[in-house]
């Protein structure tokens, strides 16, 4: 036991962070390794979800990862083809990253941490989960273009019956429209995809993604028509409709500890550490964020970043350990995320 | 000029949705014109910084648009940069945003000038509470994230009460700042808490009434209102802000207005306390 007389263990973190976190990895005395923050290695903080609690936005999710809070909005705005310069009419494969139409920004200088305080322009790190955020959108094909299309039929009929024609069209089976009119698309939705930081406790990136994706589970877009006398997209209230998003990927980061900057400084050993905090995350240089779907049985991997540092080696990666991890952490996800929905 | 730090999406004009089908049903007011909306209040919420607090004001069940949710965080007292010259006592900023979900129509990330003008009436509401000399060459950041701002604000600007529901928003704003402040540790003369009251028209007959905490929705008419920072051991107010037409032949009507914000504060106030007492008693 260390005598009484030494530093409190506040204030050892405080002054040498890095031989903190490496005397709790590896005690010289018969106390279990864990981190500073009491877990082990591999565990994770428990995500908690909560949908559907903002009234203005169409979608909404917060996601609590011990003290890291995320608020996620999606509201849904209209834009019509006439007003996007590169509209084709052929185009039905790009159409999400060619007009743009999802639009995810991250805010973190709500104070959420000392270092983020408004009033200046966003910080490095909120352009890069933005543009991460962005990426993984668009990569992963979460989002299917046709729940953003609205459709409009110029039909020869009068202007009268069109109304009751559009709104039954889901339920009807429009062969003998076909015939006699052209079905085209006039408008699609724009996703904003508001992301806020309440409270910052490292690992930004898995929860933000995180509430992206409860959000999107949660958003109901308003059934939408065309009126062509007032060139303008009317909604309705009635039977909004649900996204239908393909897979359920989720991020899982690691990052590396190797007691460098120590006096027992030994290249050889590191520790993998899951779901970093603020402290884990500034004294370490390497990290992994793996993104995941098992949603179809078998764990398929959409995105592998790692950055930093050359401890992680492909073996240690296709490791049995190492899938199991990344399974529980998507099921530990969508569970979460499933128990609200 | 597009924001090259931000994602912007589309370079058209995107439109909200616009409904054709009836518009939600006006909220009525069901409590007593005396009856202050349920709050509830936690602090501790930001683990980082030095003091936070979470409010809500209760949205009651059949009217969504009617709550309101509000973060604050407070960092410091801490050293002023070098550069900033020496200021013998607490030099504090504050800052209100709104989310981009928070209201109907969609908020960009820049303040606009009715977030900057919250900004300076919970400085000045604040500034009385603090003893600024206790902190020299230090700064103290509050910052105040609305979440879900008061309403519908289409319908607001429609019916042109949105002014009404900055006050409504500035009271909150002060509540939740009061908290964090307290809960980090500052030091502080009392705890200040907001209140709003207004004189409305009633339906009907042309008498008018006054009402505490009102909801611009639920009235027909806000021919005034009045908003106060209360300090309530003290019984000071440090930041008063009144407006509307009221009529000069009876001037004791000013009087009951500000006397009525300030029941409203006091309402708020034992929920600070209740809060502050729960973090305490807890720890």
């Amino acid at each position: 036991m260390a005598p009484e007389a030494g530093l409190s263990r506040a204030t050892f973190a405080k002054l040498s962070p890095h031989p903190y976190l490496l005397a709790n990895l590896d005690p010289s005395d018969d106390v279990a390794p864990a981190r500073s923050n009491g877990r082990t290695p591999s565990e994770v903080r428990t995500p908690t979800v909560n949908l559907s609690s903002l009234s203005h936005a169409h979608g909404s999710a917060v996601v609590r990862m011990g003290d890291t809070t995320v608020i996620c909005g999606v509201r849904g705005e209209t834009i019509l083809t006439s007003n996007i310069p590169s509209f084709r009419e052929s185009n039905t494969e790009t159409e999400l990253t060619e007009y743009d139409l999802l639009v995810p920004n991250i805010e973190l200088a709500t104070g959420s941490a000392p270092q983020f305080l408004p009033g200046g322009p966003p910080t490095t790190l909120a352009q890069t989960l933005s543009t991460r955020i962005f990426s993984l959108l668009h990569s992963s094909k979460l989002v299917q273009p046709d729940d953003l299309r609205i459709w409009h039929s110029r039909s020869e009929e009068s202007y009268g019956d069109e109304d009751d024609k559009m709104e039954d069209e889901d339920e009807e089976n429009d062969e003998d429209d076909v015939a006699n009119s052209k079905k085209q698309v006039v408008a699609y939705w724009v996703l904003y995809i508001d992301i806020f930081f309440i409270s910052f406790d490292g690992n930004p990136f898995d929860a933000a993604w995180a509430a992206t994706l409860a959000a999107l589970r949660d958003t109901k877009l308003p059934q939408a028509r065309f009126d062509q006398d007032r060139e303008l997209i009317i909604c309705s209230r009635e039977n909004p409709r649900p996204l239908t998003l393909k897979g359920s990927p989720v991020a899982c980061t690691a990052v590396v500890f190797t007691g460098k900057d120590t006096d027992q400084s030994d290249e050889s050993r590191y520790w993998l550490l899951a779901d970093p905090d603020t402290l884990e995350e500034s004294l370490c240089d390497e990290s992994i964020t793996i993104v995941v779907d098992c949603s179809g049985g078998s764990a398929q991997i959409l995105s592998i970043s790692k950055q930093g540092g050359t401890n992680l080696d492909p073996k240690l990666l296709t490791s049995k350990e190492f899938i199991t991890w990344i399974t529980t952490r998507w099921k530990g996800f969508t569970e979460a995320i499933d128990s609200q929905a | 000029m597009a924001d090259r730090r931000r994602i912007n999406g589309p370079g058209g004009t995107t439109l909200p949705p616009l409904y054709d089908d009836d518009p939600l049903p006006r909220p009525t007011r069901s409590r007593e014109p005396n009856g202050v909306r349920p709050v509830y209040l936690k602090t501790g919420v930001t683990p980082s910084a030095s003091g936070s607090a979470y409010l809500e004001v209760e949205s009651r069940n059949g009217a969504p648009t009617t709550g309101m949710k509000l973060s604050c965080t407070v960092h410091g007292p801490r050293s002023l940069p070098r550069s900033a010259p020496f200021s013998p006592h607490m030099v504090l900023t504050t800052h209100v945003k709104y989310a981009p979900f928070a209201t109907k129509s969609r908020r960009g990330y820049l303040r606009d000038a009715s977030e900057r003008d919250l900004s300076t009436h919970l400085e000045t509401a604040l500034r009385g509470v603090l003893i600024a000399d206790r902190w020299p060459k230090s700064g103290v950041d509050v910052v105040v994230t609305i979440i879900e701002g008061e309403e519908a604000r289409q319908f607001a600007v429609d019916q042109g009460s949105e002014e009404w529901d900055m006050m409504n928003v500035l009271s909150a704003c002060i509540t939740v700042a009061a908290a964090a402040v307290a809960d980090a540790g500052i030091d502080c003369v009392d705890t200040v808490s907001g209140g709003v009251a207004a004189l409305v028209s009633m339906s009907g007959d042309g008498k008018s009434e006054i009402v505490l905490d009102p909801v611009a929705t639920e009235h027909d008419e806000i021919l005034a209102a009045c908003c106060v920072a209360y300090l309530p051991s003290r019984d000071e107010i440090t930041n008063l802000w009144l407006k509307g037409e009221v009529s000069s032949s009876d001037p004791s009507l000013y009087r009951t207005l500000i006397a009525r914000a300030v029941h409203a504060s006091k309402g708020t106030s034992q929920a600070i306390v209740g809060s502050l007492n729960e973090a305490v008693t807890g720890a």
